[in-house]
């Protein structure tokens, strides 16, 4: 065994990270390896944690005795139950998960292809890694092998090419179906060999691996009947052991998993996940008095609640989630990019951040792109200009030869932080000539009508890439008619042109490049305002380590571990 | 007697009947599309359908209605040919349909164009052989396509068009191409409520049975708790207030009484939350079941039944004051102290009795409020209980659930009745049934 002249001194930094449970042990070797330190010397110090003496001798005896003795005092702990508190409903078929909730238990049991962490990168998960071809347009997914299912079965391609078929079957009504529209259907998904699988794509895309991580997207037994209740077979870290709608869903760990821990033994550390399915408001008290560890999805008011209470941890996350101020441009007034743009300058962004959601999230320019997607083009957050908007109005009431101020309505949903935002805004915009009337309606009737509505806030979830949400919105079908999901109905030519390029475009700092006009034309001509990007939480007893907050609420635990 | 029951029992069915049909009514005209819950809205329209016709949605309402109340096998039978039956899956503890064929137990299922017979095997698995016999023996059909009805893996009769599974059309929009082996019908089993069946959930995709009688018995066990908390305090409290009207004990249980009753629930709940679970941390703070059996963990329900507590029994005791202070008032009580009876006895053996009459109706309905009306405290509490599970089941629009809960609190409601009419007969010999 080599003895290392030098570690760099970043790697015991990100080796005390390590100990205290700042990093996983995954992250803390991509990045030491990336350092120069070679792949075993960065085992010895993870397995060292943080006894920075230790360093030096651990890679001349890096046996397994000596590494489980050390990571007894310092590394990660085994056992425990984690308890989390989030509303369990239908769960039958994977591939037909409508809500991230459910996903969260199939995530424990069943495994993606790849896998998008906390820091919004996409790594492989059950594919050793992919291949891309130059054009884009052929992706080869080679699959990691002994990778076995909880039945003992191993997972090879069959089971890779059942899943694909039931993604794209209509009958199972996956949400997969029309995220992979660049497959035409099963023809365009092949089977090399036990473990290649290649996708000839219709048109070139880059977001395979992360449309491989959208929450449908588990890894199914090729003799999956559809009801994973009652044949819950999976690649994951552990075995659902009771699953009870509105009740709750009790998970134990797997002998023989196929990751490692830092013991060297399989993982997973915690020995059971209990879910319970208990209302957002007793969650909160539930956590507070700790009956429960953690909680899905907390709201702005929980986040608030619960901070400062002893034991807890609180850890935030960057996310592309947000609210946006969307105008059917195909109706009066909003078809006047004028009127647009006069409603973009009434927001203070700072001020509806803070009002709306407490400071909490990052301040956004009017286009669906986010700082945390990697080809996102910083661009100056646009001032609060009441007077720009008013002479803007004016302008074109003096055309219409209508009378100011401008009556509208803002059709909105009374969820987490919608009904203040459209509170702030009619008053930011009222001094501009604005007349806005609220209608708050319930989230289920907004859902029901959120594309027809003339003015409206709407949420959107978080995707990884800003070239998968830019495609659902605004963009029209090949016969010239907006994507269903089009709530503005806004379709601009050269915007579609270059967001063709960039879902072609591997290299990411090509893309920022055209990032930066798409950003443009949605600021100058776009039909949305967006005043910020929120932040997420995750929440939970500070007995837990390896914790990180996902943008999308997913829960990864196969890391995480319980301090006694 | 006998016959006082017998049309209880008879005006019982009539009401059940009634609020059923109801009930299906309203929720089909009120609560739209179905399919947007369970698929979420980002299902396309074509999935929608498909996933309605899966659900059996596109039959008529009366149709859907007999189903429910009668099932719907014995016909269906007749178009598959064959008997079909329910067993037991032992693994999910779930009952499955099988047809009955030549003594097997058999499902179909169509793979890449092909027809599969799945014979149960005595273990509860399958055994997949082909199934290409009942293509031919099918009846033809359809242009010529032979046609055949069979039982799929989802508990449902479908039929199969056999050369249709090739036929791929191709949506405009998304350029998808739509996989064979679709049915071109389903018909979902069911046996029907009167044959004990309370069909599937929509809202869980399993047997209404299977979570409802979690959280009837979750329900009862906090309704008798709360029940025999209540009811014995608030009587003896109302009693003693009642004879001692005017006094200084008097006025302290009717303003501590009146403070309880005017103070909501949800207030009173968060109240006790804050006081013992999160400042005090003696009791937790919400009822957390881990495991099924949490139930018995009598720690978990203090809160609840101090809060329902605190509603009721301000309510009661007033109740029985004031039934209690009209009857001391009476002509033959006065005459009872007069004449030199003991006190005790003048209370006990005769105004006792006439003051419980009143206070008995109250307790009676409350005893369905208990059970039914609670989702305020369940809410605050995340009791898992049956209020709200109807309340879900009615916002979900989930027909099944809703429909057998409200089964099960209309007998509740007759039964407690009936049991009041009981109570009044043995309280007062005037009532007779004859």
């Amino acid at each position: 065994m080599t003895q290392p002249k030098r570690i760099h001194p970043l790697a015991f930094k990100a080796q005390a990270q390590l100990a205290n449970g700042q990093i996983s042990r995954r992250d803390f070797m991509r990045y030491v390896t990336l350092l120069g330190t070679s792949v075993a010397t960065a085992s010895v110090l993870a397995a060292c944690g943080g006894s920075n003496e230790s360093q030096s001798n651990g890679a001349d005896d890096s046996g397994p005795a000596a590494r489980s003795a050390t990571s007894a005092t310092a590394g990660p702990q085994r056992g425990g139950t984690l308890r989390k508190a989030m509303l369990l409903q239908l769960l039958d078929h994977p591939a037909r998960l409508s809500w991230p909730s459910a996903s969260n238990i199939v995530r424990q049991v069943s495994e993606y292809l790849t896998e998008t962490g906390a820091d919004n990168i996409t790594r492989p998960s059950l594919l050793e890694n992919w291949q891309a071809s130059d054009d884009v347009t052929r992706w080869t997914l080679n699959l990691r092998r002994g990778v076995t299912f909880n039945n003992g079965d191993e997972m090879t391609a069959d089971d890779v090419m059942f899943s694909f078929s039931q993604w794209l079957d209509p009958e199972i009504g996956s949400s997969l179906l029309g995220l992979l529209s660049y497959l035409d259907g099963m023809n365009s998904v092949t089977k090399i060999d036990d473990y290649t699988i290649q996708l000839d794509l219709l048109t070139p895309n880059i977001g395979v691996p992360e449309h491989l991580f959208h929450y449908p997207a588990v890894i199914l037994h090729r003799e999956f009947e559809g009801d994973f209740v009652k044949q819950p077979i999976g690649s994951g870290a552990f075995l659902l052991e009771e699953y009870a709608e509105g009740e709750r869903a009790v998970l134990k760990r797997r002998e023989d998993y196929w990751r490692m821990g830092a013991d060297g033994q399989p993982l997973p550390y915690l020995d059971e996940i209990i879910y319970v399915s208990i209302a957002p408001d007793a969650a909160v008290a539930a956590v507070q008095a700790g009956q429960v560890d953690s909680l899905f999805r907390p709201r702005p008011s929980d986040w608030q609640a619960l901070q400062g209470v002893p034991g807890l941890s609180i850890y935030p996350g960057r996310s592309s989630q947000c609210f946006l101020l969307r105008m059917r441009v195909d109706l009066e007034p909003w078809d006047d990019v004028r009127v647009r743009n006069a409603l973009k300058m009434c927001q203070d962004r700072p001020k509806i951040l803070q009002l709306a959601y407490f400071g909490e999230g990052e301040l956004s320019i009017d286009a669906h792109v986010a700082p945390v997607h990697p080809a996102y083009c910083e661009k100056p957050i646009p001032e609060y200009d009441p007077d720009g908007a008013r002479a803007l109005l004016e302008e074109y009431a003096a055309e219409k030869g209508i009378q100011l101020p401008l009556r509208v309505t803002l059709v909105t949903k009374n969820d987490e932080a919608e009904p203040e935002i459209a509170q702030t805004v009619k008053e930011l915009a009222a001094g501009a000539g604005f007349d806005i009337t609220l209608e708050i309606i319930e989230p289920t009737s907004y859902w029901e009508r959120w594309t027809d509505v003339d003015l409206g806030i709407s949420s959107w979830t978080h995707r990884p890439l800003d070239t998968m949400t830019l495609p659902l919105a605004y963009i029209a079908d090949a016969e010239g008619k907006p994507v269903p999901w089009n709530e503005t109905r806004w379709v601009d030519e050269e915007f579609t042109q270059l967001l063709r390029q960039a879902e072609a475009e591997l290299d990411v700092e090509a893309r920022r490049a055209i990032m930066c006009q798409i950003e443009d034309i949605m600021q100058s001509r776009g039909p949305i305002g967006n005043p910020f990007w929120r932040n997420v939480w995750h929440i939970m007893s500070d007995r837990f380590h390896n914790i990180s907050a996902h943008p999308t609420n997913y829960d990864l635990f196969y890391e995480v571990w319980k301090s006694s | 007697m006998a016959r006082f029951v017998f049309r209880s029992i008879l005006s019982t069915i009539v009401t059940m009947l009634f609020v059923s049909v109801l009930l299906f009514w309203l929720l089909e005209v009120g609560s739209g599309d179905i399919t947007v819950k369970i698929l979420g809205t980002f299902a396309t329209m074509e999935q929608r359908a498909s996933y309605r016709l899966q659900l059996g949605l596109d039959q008529p309402f009366l149709l859907r209605y007999a189903t429910w109340l009668v099932g719907n096998d014995w016909w269906v039978a007749g178009r598959v040919g064959v008997p079909l039956q329910t067993v037991r899956n032992e693994s999910t503890g779930e009952n499955e349909w099988w047809a009955v064929v030549d003594g097997q137990f058999m499902r179909w299922q169509l793979e890449d164009g092909e027809l599969l017979a799945l014979i149960r095997q005595a273990d509860g698995s399958s055994h997949k052989v082909s199934g290409e016999t009942f293509w031919q023996a099918a009846t033809q059909e359809e242009g010529g396509d032979a046609v055949f009805w069979g039982l799929n893996v989802n508990n449902s009769a479908v039929k199969w068009v056999r050369g249709q599974e090739n036929r791929a059309f191709v949506f405009s929009m998304s350029g998808m191409r739509e996989e064979g082996d679709a049915p071109v019908a389903y018909i979902p089993l069911t046996k029907g409520l009167l044959r004990g069946d309370f069909g599937e959930s929509l809202q869980t995709g399993r047997p209404v049975s299977a979570t409802l009688f979690t959280r009837v018995r979750n329900t009862f066990v906090l309704a008798l708790l709360a029940f025999v908390v209540v009811m014995p305090m608030a009587l003896l409290l109302g009693v003693i207030a009642g004879i001692n009207e005017g006094r200084l004990v008097d006025r302290l249980i009717s303003i501590w009484g009146l403070a309880f009753t005017a103070t909501p629930e949800f207030v009173m709940g968060i109240f006790l939350i804050l006081l013992f679970a999160i400042w005090l941390k003696v009791l937790p703070a919400a009822t957390v079941f881990l495991s099924d059996s949490d139930i018995w963990d009598l720690r978990l329900l203090v809160l609840p039944v101090l809060t329902l507590t605190a509603a009721e029994l301000g309510y009661i005791a007033r109740m029985t004051r004031a039934s209690m202070v009209d009857v001391m008032g009476s002509p033959y009580i006065r005459t009872a102290i007069l004449k030199g009876m003991p006190y005790g006895r003048v209370v006990f053996r005769h105004a006792l009795r006439n003051a419980l009459m009143a206070p008995i109706t109250v307790i009676m309905l409350h005893v369905n409020w208990l059970i039914g009306g609670i989702v305020v405290v369940e809410v605050i509490f995340g009791f898992p209980g049956l209020g709200r599970y109807i309340f879900d089941s009615a916002i979900f629009g989930d027909f099944n659930a809703v429909e057998a809960a409200a089964m099960l609190l209309v007998l509740i409601a007759v039964g407690t009745r009936l049991l009041g009419d009981l109570i009044y007969t043995f309280l007062n010999p005037r009532i007779r049934y004859s």
